[in-house]
């Protein structure tokens, strides 16, 4: 039995107040496969942070072998054999493919540049060995070196970013190698090749440290796992032990999860919840198109129409023939994995990009033509992501600007601004606070009363839960049902495909850019296929 | 268009009759060769003026004072420049963007105002004569030096370091993942940038017969960036292509001469807004059109309309 | 002594009138507008040439020039500044428009003479004049053993109105408000509704508007006026301001201003006339080194 490759011990690290990282310890075993799961925000990139020296620890060691890591910068600790990917993939973009994993040979390259001054290419040799050797790498993680290797990094397709993002780790011939969330954004097909991807480089004898939300990915094939929930260590063991952690269960899905019986993350069993409700509904068989049609009619007139949408970004077609439409009066939600088109989308109703071809109207206004602040004077109103707050700028004042595009007396909308903030007594409080001292879910709120101010009649939220803790989830819910019990309009655009389809009236499957099935909320929720993908639970 | 014709058909007589700006290119094209070091490298640095002085300033007074031979002045002021770079990179390099600029302009500014106009060595406010000035031989240096330096720098991009510099010119977190040693690359670009701005300081001084503080102000640092923005700042030809357009393009336009500047004006803003990434960096020429233009918006129907 | 320090405040004044319009558009669009020096020659020659070639009255004079001096912010945004956003081009790239337009409207002022096509602007070249003392009302008072001009009263009076109304604007008005939300986050804005475009234009009037004044003050109070009196003597020192004060900081500007008259004046006294012109590089590159925010810069933000 090989010893521990690399040991954490008491590793500590706090922004502020704020414990990112607290007292973590845990050893990974020389040639395993080591998942690191948790939920959003709970210290697993800022561990990874640590152990590469992007991050200073404040207390702990990082031992590889018998080599500290802790106090090393992000370029030694990548020499001592240390390789990893980022969240956010992080290519040289305008690079080729091929120069990225070039540039990843660095710290074993010897330096050449006298040997390259020479006149005659037989005096510059070793390039085209690298090269042969970055080719190999491509084709090790699945990339066609001979129609991909001149291409620019940036405009490869999602999943060969990641795939080339790896091939550059590999450059470097680590004895570690940290994948941080590789599969994120992914669809099931190719999460099963990053899957077969990460136990094929274990073959060959290298140590993995993977880090990801998808449970289904990390249970499947890591051998040892950790949980951190709030920086702290929860869990550790074996991916069966771990799952069946009751901490485990409540970190995941929130208090109320398990008063209602949800088992584990990634377990086998289906939640009762889930069977409830869809027994319920079984009448209904997801039929795509005919029952939501019949949904949307009985709620009210179309006000959003969206027909044939086309949107690229340079050769990357980004949203394919996207059709859908929204009735006064419901919830419409988007679901999907992240990078399937779904942000985009709303980026073209709120006019912040235009699409290639197709239409799109909402209420007689034309909104592949018309100006971002038109659309909002008419009625249509986007609320970003909670980190899109004007942090500089104090609550009374983020919620005074939300009502730019309105006419009216201001005495009037001084009394509304008084309305939201009794409303949402977190707001009152903090109205002086620059908006950046809130929480994430605080903001988030902030965010969606700001979206309420600018009375809208069709309200986009992007991403509502996203980050947030699960109490705070629950309650960012319960506000986007009130709002539309008051009678508003909602499209919501969700990573949480679960809440989203409890919530919504009907619902539209994002994947790679077009619309894959459609449907009443409940009818998705219990489709088997959906539940596979995007639940992540299987039976 | 007589300067075309005679550049084709008689280019020995074009040569003679405008030695002057040839070698004016010359010296340009290298000093955007040392911005384009730091650029390459994703710094944006404006003390390519004050490396200049260095460069200049001492190969002449060690002509004057010294007497040493021509190439050991030219040599002793490109160390210096970099010398006087590796002191300053140490604080400023820690800077980013605008700021890393705006710090190396104090830097040029600071040393112009702040040593050269109250040293007695160097002249002062009236600069210095340069006893060793040959305006017609001091052109062969510099177009012997020019495809030597270009040759260099270009073989360098190929190399570890160039490619270092272009993955931080990228990405610098992803580079020192990649086990790139940021800082230190930087600096060498930094130090590398200021040698040859040095080089070419020193060169200059061959063409004309004074070292003058008023020709290394910020206003030279800010024109030698733009001969490397304007050319392209990725590629080695950017630079020189850029440096020489923009030198030679307002000659051409001999009727306008008062005008010199109003139409190096107008060049500039018309190839930085239809070629933002330089002459010959990346992406097509852009056709101006405005938002409300109606056939932009009939083009994307037919488009749309067209199978893929 | 006193009078040295009354010369730092008149001095501080121009800069900080200068440095807060610099600022402002660096806080709102994220660029530094290199043309802002030649706006500021271009208004001390404006009311020139409406003064002394055109006879207007001295108040239409500034009028006129401070309103047209805003006129062209309009055409650094819309010449120089929107095709290269709509391009997503390179922030660089506005640096170098911004420097291609500065030069043509010094170019154009520098080849203006009597028989020339500009001859309604400027008709000396490169050369300087003077306001005609006759056309400035300009009555001298001395207290206490200073010698105060009314011009240079002026000037401080002038500058501490805009800057508390400027502030106020900021601070407590819807358009200020969407003014710093688009300066934060362009994005969020539009989602807001707030037409970004308009807000750009908008800050390069008020900005412009503000260095033609600046110009015209400067001018009146200090020195001669020539094609060159903004690129070579405020606009490097312009930047050493809104440095000092952190970049994008009004208040900043303001402190740092009458900080650098205050650095100039006490460097002349002590050091002499030669260390004077270098010392605002020096301090600007001190405290980039030390504190790259500036004094009053809440953070480092990356935006070039």
């Amino acid at each position: 039995m090989p010893g521990p490759l690399l040991r954490i011990d008491g590793l500590t690290r706090h922004f502020g107040g704020v414990q990112a990282v607290n007292d973590v310890s845990f050893a990974i075993d020389e040639g395993t496969i080591f998942g690191l799961i948790g939920p959003n925000g709970a210290g697993k990139t800022t561990l990874v942070n640590l152990i590469t020296g992007y991050l200073g620890a404040q207390r702990g060691s990082i031992l590889m072998g018998d080599v500290e890591l802790a106090g090393r910068r992000p370029h030694q600790v990548a020499a001592l054999g240390v390789g990893r990917t980022f969240q956010s993939i992080r290519l040289y973009r305008e690079l080729t493919a091929l120069e990225n994993v070039l540039i990843g040979m660095h710290s074993r390259r010897r330096n050449d540049t006298l040997q390259q001054m020479a006149l005659l290419p037989v005096f510059r040799r070793g390039q085209q060995e690298r090269v042969r050797e970055a080719r190999e790498l491509m084709r090790r993680v699945g990339l066609d070196d001979q129609l991909l290797g001149r291409r620019r990094a940036g405009t490869l397709s999602y999943g060969d970013q990641r795939r080339l993002e790896v091939a550059r780790a590999l450059a470097l011939r680590p004895r570690l190698l940290i994948l941080d969330e590789p599969a994120a954004g992914m669809n099931p097909a190719e999460k099963e090749r990053i899957r077969e991807l990460i136990e094929q480089v274990n073959a060959q004898g290298l140590t993995v440290l993977l880090i990801d939300h998808d449970m289904r990915l990390v249970m499947g094939v890591c051998r040892q796992v950790v949980v951190l929930d709030f920086g702290e260590k929860i869990a550790d063991g074996s991916p069966t032990e771990v799952s069946s952690n009751p901490a485990v269960v409540t970190a995941y899905l929130g208090a109320r999860a398990q008063t209602e019986g949800v088992h584990a993350p990634g377990s086998i069993e289906v939640t009762e919840t889930l069977e409830r409700k869809s027994s319920g509904d079984a009448a209904s068989q997801p039929q795509p198109g005919a029952t939501s049609m019949q949904a949307a009619r009985a709620a009210g007139r179309e006000i959003l129409q969206v027909t044939d949408l086309d949107v690229r970004y340079g050769a990357v077609r980004a949203v394919r023939d996207v059709s859908f439409m929204v009735a006064e009066g419901e919830i419409v939600a988007l679901i999907g994995a992240n990078g399937a088109g779904k942000s985009t989308i709303l980026k073209c109703l709120s006019g912040l990009i235009r699409p290639r071809a197709g239409s799109a109207s909402f209420d007689g206004l034309d909104l592949a033509t018309a100006g971002p602040d038109r659309i909002v004077a008419h009625g249509l109103v986007q609320v970003p992501e909670g980190r899109e707050a004007l942090a500089r700028l104090s609550v009374r004042e983020n919620l005074e600007l939300a009502t730019w595009s309105r006419r009216g007396s201001r005495g009037g909308i001084r009394r509304e601004i008084a309305e939201m903030m009794e409303r949402f007594p977190i707001l009152g409080r903090r109205r002086d606070l620059p908006a950046g001292q809130l929480s994430g879910g605080e903001q988030q709120i902030m965010v969606i009363a700001r979206g309420l101010l600018a009375k809208p009649r069709l309200l986009l939220l992007d991403e509502p839960s996203l980050g947030l803790a699960p109490q705070m989830v629950d309650t960012v819910f319960e506000v986007i049902e009130g709002i539309h019990r008051e009678g508003v309009t909602v499209l919501l655009v969700e990573q949480n495909a679960l809440r989203a389809l409890e919530v919504a009236d009907r619902a539209y499957v994002v994947e790679r850019g077009t619309v894959l099935l459609s449907g009443a909320g409940a009818d998705l929720l219990s489709n088997p296929e959906v539940r596979k993908a995007y639940l992540g639970i299987s039976h | 268009m007589d300067f075309f014709t005679q550049l084709f058909t008689d280019p020995v007589g074009f040569y003679q009759s405008h030695e002057l700006l040839v070698a004016q290119c010359g010296i340009n094209s290298i000093l955007a060769i040392s911005i384009f070091l730091t650029l390459y490298s994703g710094q944006l640095t404006l003390a390519n003026a004050g490396f200049m002085a260095v460069g200049a300033y001492t190969t002449v007074i060690m002509s004057l004072d010294l007497h040493t031979p021509l190439v050991l002045n030219m040599l002793a002021g490109s160390l210096l420049a970099g010398a006087v770079g590796l002191l300053i990179g140490l604080p400023v390099l820690r800077l980013r963007g605008v700021f890393l600029a705006i710090a190396t302009l104090g830097f040029g500014e600071a040393l112009r105002f702040g040593v050269i106009l109250n040293l007695p060595i160097t002249g002062q406010g009236q600069g210095l004569k340069n006893p060793s000035a040959d305006p017609l031989n001091g052109i062969t240096p510099i177009l012997i030096a020019l495809p030597i330096l270009t040759y260099v720098v270009w073989r360098l991009t190929g190399t570890r370091l160039g490619q270092a510099w272009a993955a931080i010119r990228e990405d610098e977190l992803a580079a020192s993942s990649n086990g790139i040693d940021v800082p230190r690359y930087k600096m060498i670009a930094f130090v590398a940038g200021a040698v040859v701005a040095g080089f070419a300081g020193a060169l200059e001084t061959h063409i004309n017969f004074f070292v003058d503080p008023t020709s290394y102000s910020a206003a030279r640092s800010i024109s030698i960036l733009t001969f490397a923005v304007v050319g392209s700042s990725v590629m080695v030809l950017g630079p020189i292509v850029g440096a020489t357009v923009l030198t030679a393009l307002p000659e051409i336009v001999q009727q306008a001469a008062n005008y010199r500047d109003v139409v190096n004006g107008v060049i500039l803003i018309l190839i930085i807004i239809f070629r933002p990434k330089g002459i010959l960096g990346g992406g097509g020429l852009a056709i101006l059109r405005p938002g409300w233009w109606p056939q932009g918006r009939r083009l994307r129907h037919a488009r749309a309309a067209a199978p893929d | 002594m006193a009078q040295q320090l009354l010369n730092a405040i008149f001095i501080g004044s121009i800069y900080a009138l200068f440095a807060v319009g610099y600022t402002l558009v660096f806080g709102v669009l994220g660029i530094l507008n290199l043309a802002h020096s030649a706006v500021f020659m271009l208004g001390a020659v404006l009311t020139y040439a409406l003064l002394v070639l055109h006879h207007q009255p001295f108040l239409v004079a500034v009028l006129i020039s401070v309103v047209v001096c805003g006129l062209l912010g309009l055409v650094i945004e819309f010449v120089t500044l929107r095709p290269l956003r709509r391009r997503n081009a390179p922030q660089i790239a506005a640096l170098i428009s911004t420097i291609g337009l500065a030069q043509i409207l010094v170019a154009i002022v520098e080849q203006s003479n009597a028989g020339s096509l500009t001859s309604w602007l400027w008709v000396d070249g490169a050369n300087s004049v003077r306001f005609p003392p006759q056309s400035v009302p300009n009555p001298t008072y001395h207290v206490a053993g200073l010698t105060l001009e009314a011009s240079k009263l002026a000037i401080v009076v002038v500058t501490v109105m805009l800057v508390l109304l400027l502030g106020y604007v900021m601070r407590s008005t819807q358009v200020g408000r969407g003014l710093r939300a688009v300066a934060e986050n362009p994005r969020a804005a539009l989602l807001m509704g707030i037409n970004v475009n308009r807000m750009f234009a908008l800050t390069l009037f008020i900005s412009s508007a503000l260095a033609g004044l600046a110009g015209i003050l400067f001018a009146i109070a200090l020195t001669d006026i020539d094609p060159y009196i903004g690129r070579d003597q405020v606009e490097l020192k312009g930047l050493a301001v809104i440095v000092l004060g952190g970049m994008g900081s009004i208040p900043g500007a303001v402190i740092g201003g009458y900080l650098l008259g205050l650095i100039e004046v006490l460097a002349f006294v002590s050091l002499g006339s030669n260390v004077e012109a270098g010392v605002a590089f020096l301090a600007l590159f001190v405290m980039l080194v030390l504190r790259p925010q500036g004094l009053f810069g809440a953070r480092l933000r990356e935006r070039l």
